[in-house]
């Protein structure tokens, strides 16, 4: 067992707070990915539970054990950064080797177990090569190679893919999930992108400013955003979220438009909400009459960006559509698609 | 047509006195250059052509060999390393050589130190965070560059009155003591910028792949920052080796370097021009050797990270 626990963990550098009490339970095996914009604290908490930074207060458990007085490496973990970290007066193989000579392995040993990672990384033809002789790509999987030679309890990732370009992103993106699933090791993973997060994580934590806003299932965050900030950051291109008050069974907006909602909650009515829909919910052909700004046609569908009265709104199709600035667009929304919250707490409602 | 053949006229004139000004530029520049390069060789072309003079070679100012006077083995002779003295017995090559070896103990005794405890200042300096009184990191670093304004002259007499107590006067404890205090800024200069070089990250990896704070620093980041610590090794062994006010100050028999053997040339019949010009040649020729064949690695160690 494996298990990462993460208990009311504060992080204060003198007086100013930037962890504020996050608690977290990652199982044995799970994939869980700690996701939010720059600054709110992800790596800060990642470097915690590596032990590369000492915590505040709270406790922090690997496998059960607490471990915040312990130093890295003595908690069995393995950490991929971002910058790949690779030693540059050693080779490929020394780098993939290092921890295990650390721990007075025996060379056969790490010969092998080297060779093994390198198989599964397909890096055998690069083991005697430097690494300022490699490619990014090639950097980062001796970087993962140094990390799975371990085998280690956790493996913590810390941006490892913000350095490579958008192909190669995606490319890895799907190598890093199969070597996880096959290894079937415990991974916190730490990035701003939120679709690396939805396609690689079991589960997502999101982070803002210090907090935690939301823990669940890529689809559950997809589906059920907990608040504005959630429903903001998770999905491209972001949810729209309009300003109106709720009257009767609509929420109408301050031009007057009447938005379609899916029975009020009890006694909202007056209540100034946040109408939130995404743009890939937006069917054309209603009755909401936005007008175009600007059209992106993408290739595989047409990114519109309209107005709805004086707020704006943005919407992705499917069909071709050529219209011109200042052109109608009507709309159509399926009130069950549609989200809640408070104009105030930003708190979901339905 | 007219208008055409008028400006392509222009032209023509123009380019060619802007080449000519161009011209004019350069072979300003090399006259300069050269000019310069001649008021410093020239200093270390008399001192090896003198140490082949005789007296009245020198008084006469005689300086081109073979073409103004004849070379001499005298001044060679004066310290026992002509040809014909090279293979008997002499004490003034005994001295020579023992002075020397100090000149050597000292300078490289004291760049070693230097760098020891150089680096960990350095590497301290740029990793964590310290607190003297009112003193943080920046104020610290400063404090340490700061001893290089400081003339020389001013710690004379402390150095004085405290050797005598601590009997380190005329030893080459004392001298590498001090010389290790002199260079100690300049090491920590070169090697915080080099450990600044070091991406952080380097060590964090160590220390999660097993290494302790030590151990990343032994095993990671002083492989890196070898380049400077070589050139730091370097210039601290040639500003050590050139010390002559605490070298005068300290010593007197036994400790006595070679930038102090050779001011004492001086004798009943005046200065020994040819004595001090050919110990002075000894001098400067391990720095010579050094700086040719080492500039490469001055020069990289230098420069890290001056260019992303």
């Amino acid at each position: 067992m494996a298990s990462v626990d993460v208990v009311e963990v504060r992080k204060a550098y003198g007086s100013h707070a930037v962890i504020h009490g996050v608690s977290l339970e990652i199982e044995d095996g799970e994939f869980v990915i700690l996701v939010g914009p720059s600054g709110c604290g992800k790596s800060t908490l990642l470097r915690m539970v590596a032990g590369l930074e000492p915590i505040t207060s709270g406790d922090i458990r690997i496998d059960g054990r607490v471990v915040n007085d312990l130093p890295p490496k003595d908690r069995d973990i393995a950490m991929v950064f971002q910058t790949y970290a690779l030693y540059p007066h050693k080779t490929v193989a020394q780098n993939m080797g290092f921890a295990l000579k650390m721990r007075g392995t025996p060379k056969p040993e790490i010969d092998a177990r080297v060779k093994a990672a390198a198989e599964i990384l397909n890096l055998g033809a690069y083991l005697t090569r430097y690494p300022r002789q490699l490619s990014g790509g090639q950097r980062q999987r001796v970087a993962m190679g140094r990390a799975i030679v371990r085998d280690p309890k956790v493996f913590l990732f810390d941006e490892p893919l913000s350095n490579l370009d958008a192909k190669l992103r995606v490319q890895m993106r799907a190598e890093i999930k199969e070597l996880q699933q096959r290894l079937d090791t415990t991974t916190v993973y730490v990035t701003h992108d939120q679709v690396e997060a939805m396609t690689m994580a079991d589960r997502i934590v999101v982070l803002h400013d210090g907090h935690v806003e939301q823990i669940g299932a890529p689809l559950e965050l997809y589906d059920r955003p907990a608040n504005t900030f959630v429903a903001g950051f998770i999905g491209s291109p972001a949810m729209n979220l309009l300003k109106g008050t709720i009257k009767g069974d609509s929420v109408v907006t301050e031009d007057g438009i009447k938005l379609p909602i899916n029975g009020a909650p009890p006694g909202s009515d007056g209540r100034p909400v946040r109408f939130g829909i995404r743009p890939e919910h937006l069917t054309l052909g209603g009755t909401i009459p936005a007008v175009i700004t600007v059209v992106e046609p993408t290739g595989s569908e047409t990114q519109v960006f309209a107005k709805l009265g004086e707020q704006r709104i943005v919407g992705v199709f499917r069909d071709r559509i050529s219209g011109r600035a200042g052109e109608a667009l009507p709309v159509g929304i399926d009130p069950r698609l549609v989200h809640l919250f408070d104009q105030e707490t930003g708190l979901r409602l339905n | 047509m007219a208008m055409t053949a008028t400006s392509a006229e222009t032209a023509h004139h123009t380019s060619r006195s802007h080449r000519t000004g161009l011209a004019l530029g350069k072979v300003l520049i090399y006259a300069a250059l050269i000019f310069w390069a001649f008021i410093c060789l020239f200093p270390i072309f008399w001192t090896v052509t003198t140490t082949f003079k005789t007296a009245n070679n020198v008084t006469q100012g005689h300086i081109l060999p073979f073409i103004d006077f004849w070379p001499d083995w005298k001044g060679l002779r004066s310290l026992g390393l002509s040809p014909d003295t090279l293979f008997e017995v002499s004490t003034v090559r005994d001295e020579f050589l023992k002075r020397f070896l100090n000149s050597v103990y000292a300078s490289v005794g004291a760049s070693l130190l230097a760098i020891v405890i150089g680096s960990i200042a350095a590497y301290g300096l740029c990793r964590f965070d310290y607190r003297f009184g009112w003193m943080k990191n920046r104020d610290i670093s400063f404090f340490f560059l700061s001893q290089l304004i400081l003339p020389p002259v001013v710690l004379a007499m402390p150095f004085l009155v405290l050797y005598k107590n601590l009997v380190l006067l005329d030893t080459l404890t004392g001298l590498i003591l001090i010389y290790t205090l002199m260079v100690l800024p300049i090491v920590i200069w070169i090697m915080r910028d080099q450990f600044e070089t070091i991406p952080v990250e380097l060590e964090q990896a160590a220390l999660v792949d097993g290494c302790s704070v030590w151990g990343a620093f032994f095993r990671i980041v002083l492989p890196i920052a070898l380049p400077g610590m070589v050139a730091a090794f370097i210039l601290s062994v040639i500003l050590c080796w050139n010390e002559y006010f605490f070298a005068a100050l300290l010593t007197s028999s036994n400790a006595k370097t070679l930038p102090v053997m050779v001011a004492s040339q001086t004798g009943s019949q005046g200065i020994s021009w040819w004595s001090m010009a050919a110990i002075s040649t000894a001098a400067i020729l391990p720095l010579v050797l050094i700086g040719i064949f080492l500039e490469r690695y001055i020069v990289k160690g230098l420069t890290a990270g001056a260019v992303k």
